[in-house]
């Protein structure tokens, strides 16, 4: 219990950190966003729009900024995150809930195949120790993921959609094929081929390093070497005492990356044109949208809060030392 | 990458939501009795980099591209590519009286809304009367020149402040005009989204996701035997490339895309595939007029000889956007204007010798490569909006240019909205930046060189960023609006034009183009250099729409 | 002296260490072959990178042998000249990461009780904050950054993952004999932090260098590519930039996209197998197996067995 309050405690700090951050970067820079919205209406803007700017983003002068941290957190709370800046009769929220299907459909089913995937064949590799396999597919894939994971995307779609034509160019679905049921879901999934792949080779490696290395500890322990003494099966060795040991470091791991699946793709995204959050946060960015901006941010930061907390209450209950403390 | 502009767009930001339907019984049913039996979609590709906000708000900026002009009509259609050219639209005819301060006119009859409520010149006068109300609508400020509107029987009567020959495109061709009965049962017109408009016009919104839009003709429309096409598609692109690739494999049939080597990427990718990119204004040099070294006329002189338009263009812009001329006409649109005088000796392409000849009568010496004179080292910063990076390219050539003919240049490329904060602030030394032109050159003369434009420095100007200010071009400027006679219009800009070469407080490069792909295989009508009567890019507003009307599927 | 000794003592069981692993050996060497064109970069490029002197969008040739780009620039220079701001963005982040790292970590392993505490929630919050959205939204609001500008942010949000390592290894250091030893003797704890405790820390702080290093190169050439960092000078990320936005895959010059992307992965790589190869020195378990060591160890289990 104290383990979890402990933690409980700990996200509240994270979380409020993060808002503050949030807060305060548009305050900190240099340069005036307010002003460089007013100059996106050439100087023609109604004073009580002005004001309404001034209040979101704090920089009236007439209020200190004590005050308005304390209503930006009130607006917060009660979920307001105003209109974006670039379509102002949309709201924010509007957007978000537009773009967040996408992102966590493309990016969330990707990241639990390439868990899966990886955690296998890491497994494997271990097993295998001193093979060929060991030998070749960890460095293999240590040079994978060191490639800038953009540009894993910009050749897929050359390579595989512009010179070979197999896939659709670019974006989430054809929009003007007016497809419904089942024809859509093929649609989607056909344009989603392309960046899974790209996600899936380029972070496929961690997954595999990681259960891999922790495989090697568990084998060395003393239970291991006693299943093998005792002469059980290889097989069974690697999934009922093994694997299971070896995979609980990295079930932690995996709701963390969970949680950064709103905001792991971002430039994978902008690549395919997928319509999902990290598109919309460049495009937030390109646009000076500070509304849209600060509340993908906070969107961002509290899904890995959110993660973290779930699996903390996950390893609380399935590790037994964290009970008794 | 794209430039486009939202109109004359100037407009208020208002930050609170409130979403108001307005009812369009119109669109349900629609159209089944007159389709064609199997007539393909027309496919738009209009690559604004974002998912559609289902907005359709006339008077919003980011959403009257996709109401005005194919729902949304204005009372008459202005052509910017004829010099002005005016067609009745909303309006039969009209007549300006009382020494230019008065215009009249009459409304059409027979138009019915897309509802089927009969349109008349009622709606007219609520509609200019709500943008009084609303000055956060008035996107072109008319109401800052117009005293007042009234109607009687058929006519609509617009009195003016001034004399204001020059409005006339603005309260005629860029007013959408609303329907009083729907639209007064609005409490905030200003932040509703209208999202299923009712107009005039040849075309309905239909159907629209943030993928796709939909628009559906009209069984209302009025203009008998146009509106042909029964569905147009709009889907929405994240980036340029999307959408260049959806448009060179003949998936769309008209574009308004910015598309790199054109040639291979887009012409040869598919039979028929056609493009043409009528310039419409200029993109220019604004020398900050209060910086040391700037403030000289010869100097500002020298940069436009020593600049060569022709290799920006070639390398900037892949030749897309030709060579601009010092006198500020855009050609080959408005060549009618251009005055012999004032363009004689001028060229696209570079003019060193008497660049630094110039500067030598002037008093400046070459000290380690740059010119100086006293204190003065014409050593400057250039800036432009970081967000497009062909206007980087030519400028990274340009500044290379000058550099090496000895004035110092240094590129600086901020996000849009800083660029945009200094530039009209005057917080800057050079800028490359384009204003919004009109139908006549005198538009953009007018944003240029009008000293009421401009303001303080640190004070943000609507236009005239460079802060040029001369009483004679004032009087200049003032006299065009009083007159409708094009002869007299052409003689004073005429003389504006000697200011421009004479004076050079803005120095144009390059001439903005309209983006415009096309395939004309299964449709005809587009717009063409002999036929120019209307702007074709997707981004023009009533343009687009016009065109539509007029578009017509081959048998 | 005792730490001149230790450092020939360190050089010599680096080449050691490099003759025995390939994978560290190959980074080595691509990572020098880097450092000397980014030192030297006049030398590998035939024709200025910047100028726009030659035909537009030709392909291989002797004279530019990665073609040329759309506005005339010759690839091959472009590349040669872009290398230093890549290399250099990456050594300054992962320098300055580790410094940060290594200060905080060890800090906290060190003083321990409060200042544990709070350095540790510290870095934790840190390493919890979405790193690249961050990295993101700082870069809008600071607007078209300079090199100093993208190496701060990357750095302010790059050192939590070293700091939280080297914080574990110090602590299981801590109270081994030999700095119990020191201390007992009456050492300023500067010299037992800087002899006694950092060295045998070694391999994992040049592993988290090369870590920190791999993450700047990949981030900053993602915001150079998306064009958040000044794009007016040369470096892979900003070639990428100018390949994008004149798609110079349908404009048919797909050299101009992968030359950049190669120097990156290259380079990316060698930091990751260097990285790699450090992180089996400082655990033993992971280095790799050898014939001769399994053969042992199949023999002993069959004593087991027996």
């Amino acid at each position: 219990m104290r383990y979890l309050v402990r933690r409980i405690g700990f996200l509240l700090v994270a979380l409020w950190a993060a808002l503050t951050v949030n807060f305060l970067i548009p305050r900190l820079m240099p340069g005036n966003p307010a002003e460089a919205i007013i100059a996106q209406f050439k100087g023609h803007i109604n004073p009580s729009a002005l004001k309404a700017i001034e209040v979101e983003l704090g920089i009236g002068g007439h209020q200190n900024l004590f005050a308005s941290y304390l209503q930006y957190f009130g607006n917060t709370f009660r979920g307001h995150f105003g209109n974006s800046t670039e379509s102002i009769t949309t709201s924010v929220s509007h957007l978000i809930a537009q773009a967040l299907p996408w992102t966590l459909g493309l990016v969330g089913v990707t990241t639990i195949f390439g868990f899966i995937l990886g955690t296998g064949l890491g497994a494997i590799a271990a097993w295998k120790r001193g093979r060929f396999f060991d030998n070749v597919l960890p460095t293999v894939f240590v040079v994978i993921s060191a490639f800038p994971y953009f540009w894993v995307g910009l050749i897929s779609i050359w390579f595989f959609s512009l010179t070979l034509n197999w896939f659709p160019t670019l974006g989430g679905s054809n929009a003007t094929a007016g497809f419904t049921g089942w024809a859509l879901v093929g649609d989607i999934l056909v344009h989603s081929v392309l960046p899974a792949f790209t996600i899936l080779i380029t972070s496929i490696g961690g997954w595999i390093l990681t259960m891999r290395n922790n495989m090697i500890t568990v084998v060395a322990e003393d239970y291991v070497k006693m299943a093998r003494a005792k002469g059980l099966r290889p097989r069974r060795i690697l999934m009922q005492y093994a694997g299971r040991n070896a995979l609980l470091p990295n079930l932690t791991g995996f709701a963390m990356s969970l949680g950064f699946v709103i905001s792991g793709a971002i430039l994978v995204e902008y690549v395919f044109n997928y319509p999902g959050v990290g598109f919309l946060l460049l495009q937030a960015v390109s646009s000076n949208d500070y509304p849209l901006m600060q509340a993908l941010f906070l969107l961002i930061t509290v899904a890995v809060l959110l993660a973290i907390f779930v699996s903390d209450i996950a390893t609380a209950l399935l590790d037994p030392r964290t009970r008794g403390n | 990458m794209k430039k486009f502009k939202v109109g004359l767009a100037t407009s208020a930001l208002v930050l609170v939501a409130s979403t108001i339907t307005v009812a369009g019984p119109a669109t349900v049913g629609l159209s089944v009795a007159n389709a064609a039996p199997s007539q393909a979609p027309l496919n738009l590709a209009n690559e604004q980099g974002a998912l559609w906000s289902c907005a359709f708000n006339p008077f919003v900026p980011s959403s009257l591209p996709y109401s005005f002009g194919l729902t949304y009509e204005s009372l008459d259609f202005v052509n910017a590519l004829q010099s002005g050219k005016v067609t009745p639209w909303l309006a039969s005819a009209y007549a300006w009286s009382n020494a230019n301060k008065k215009l009249t006119f009459t409304i059409r009859s027979g138009v019915k809304w897309s509802d089927g409520v009969a349109f008349s010149a009622a709606d007219v006068v609520y509609t200019f009367n709500l943008l009084k109300k609303n000055p956060a609508l008035d996107l072109n400020a008319v109401w800052s020149v117009l005293s007042s509107v009234s109607s009687s029987g058929n006519k609509v009567v617009l009195n003016f402040k001034l004399a204001a020959v020059p409005y006339f495109f603005y309260v005629a061709g860029q007013v959408p005009i609303v329907p009083q009965h729907l639209w007064s049962k609005i409490a905030k017109p200003e932040t509703s989204t209208i999202p299923n408009p009712v107009g005039t016009g040849g075309y309905i919104m239909s159907k629209c996701t943030g993928q796709n839009i939909k628009w559906t003709a009209n069984p209302h429309f009025w203009k008998t035997g146009q509106a042909q096409i029964k569905v147009v598609n709009m889907p929405s692109f994240l980036s340029n490339n999307t959408c260049n690739e959806y448009l060179a494999s003949g998936q769309s049939a008209w574009g308004s895309q910015f598309i790199p080597s054109i040639q291979s990427s887009y012409v040869a990718k598919k039979a028929g595939n056609a493009y043409w990119f009528a310039p419409v204004a200029n993109v220019a040099l604004f020398p900050n007029t209060t910086v040391p070294g700037l403030s000289d006329a010869k100097v500002r002189q020298a940069i436009s000889y020593a600049i060569n338009r022709s290799t920006i263009s070639r390398i900037g812009e892949y030749g897309y956007e030709p060579a601009a001329s010092q006198t500020g006409i855009v050609s080959p649109t408005f060549k009618s204007w251009v005055s012999s005088s004032s363009s004689a000796g001028l060229s696209s392409s570079a003019n060193t010798t008497k660049a630094a000849s110039i500067l030598a009568a002037d008093g400046y010496k070459k000290v380690n490569g740059v010119y100086t004179k006293g204190s003065t080292k014409l050593s400057f910063t250039l800036t432009t909006n970081g967000g497009y990076s062909d206007w980087i390219a030519a400028m990274q050539v340009l500044g290379q240019e000058l550099t090496k003919f000895g004035i110092k240049v240094t590129l600086v490329t901020p996000a849009a909205n800083t660029f945009y904060a200094n530039l009209y602030a005057g917080k800057y030394q050079l800028a490359y930046n384009a204003e919004a032109g009109g139908p006549t050159p005198f538009y953009e003369m007018r944003q240029w060189l009008f000293s009421k434009n401009s303001a303080a420095i640190g004070t943000a100007a609507s236009s005239n960023w460079e802060r040029y200010s001369s009483p004679s071009t004032d009087a200049l400027l003032n006299q065009y609006g009083t007159t409708t006679s094009a002869s007299l219009q052409k003689s004073i800009v005429a003389k504006l034009e000697g200011v421009m070469v004479s004076q050079a407080p803005v120095i144009p490069v390059l001439e903005e183009v309209d983006w415009f792909q096309y395939n004309a295989t299964h449709i005809s009508g587009f717009p063409s250099s002999t036929n120019p009567y209307a702007q074709p890019g997707l981004y023009n507003q009533p343009d687009w729409g016009y065109v539509l009307d007029q578009l017509k599927p081959k048998a | 002296m005792r730490l001149l000794h230790q450092s020939r003592h360190f050089l010599a069981e680096a080449w050691k260490f490099l003759r025995r692993d390939k994978k560290a050996l190959v980074g080595s060497i691509i990572l020098l072959i880097l450092l000397v064109i980014s030192a030297f970069p006049s030398w590998f490029t035939p024709d200025d990178p910047t100028a726009y002197a030659y035909t537009p969008g030709i392909g291989l040739s002797w004279a530019h042998p990665l073609g040329t780009t759309s506005f005339g620039q010759d690839v091959f220079s472009q590349l040669m000249a872009g290398t230093r701001q890549s290399v250099m963005i990456a050594m300054v982040v992962g320098f300055f990461c580790t410094i940060l790292s290594v200060v905080i970590g060890i800090s906290a392993a060190y003083l321990g009780g409060i200042v544990d505490d709070v350095l540790s929630l510290f870095t934790d919050v840190v390493l919890v904050i979405p790193t690249f959205p961050l990295v993101i939204v700082i870069a809008a609001y600071l607007k078209s950054a300079s090199f100093w500008t993208v190496a701060f942010v990357l750095v302010i949000t790059g050192w939590s993952y070293g700091a939280r390592q080297l914080r574990v290894q110090a602590l299981s250091l801590r109270n081994r004999d030999y700095l119990l030893a020191a201390r007992a003797r009456g050492e300023s704890s500067l010299y037992v932090i800087f002899v006694e405790l950092l060295p045998p820390m070694t391999s994992l702080i040049v592993a988290n260098f090369l870590g920190a290093a791999l993450y700047a190169i990949i981030a900053a050439s993602g915001l150079q590519f998306v064009g958040l960092a000044n794009v007016n000078t040369e470096a892979w990320g900003t070639m990428l930039y100018w390949a994008q936005n004149n798609e110079a895959f349908s404009a048919g010059l797909p050299l101009w996209a992968l030359a950049p992307g190669i120097m990156i992965a290259i380079f990316g790589s060698a930091l990751a197998l260097l990285n790699y190869a450090f992180d089996e020195v400082s655990n033993p378990a992971l280095r790799p197996v050898r014939s001769s060591e399994r053969k042992l160890h199949k023999s002993r289990r069959s004593e087991v067995a027996a």
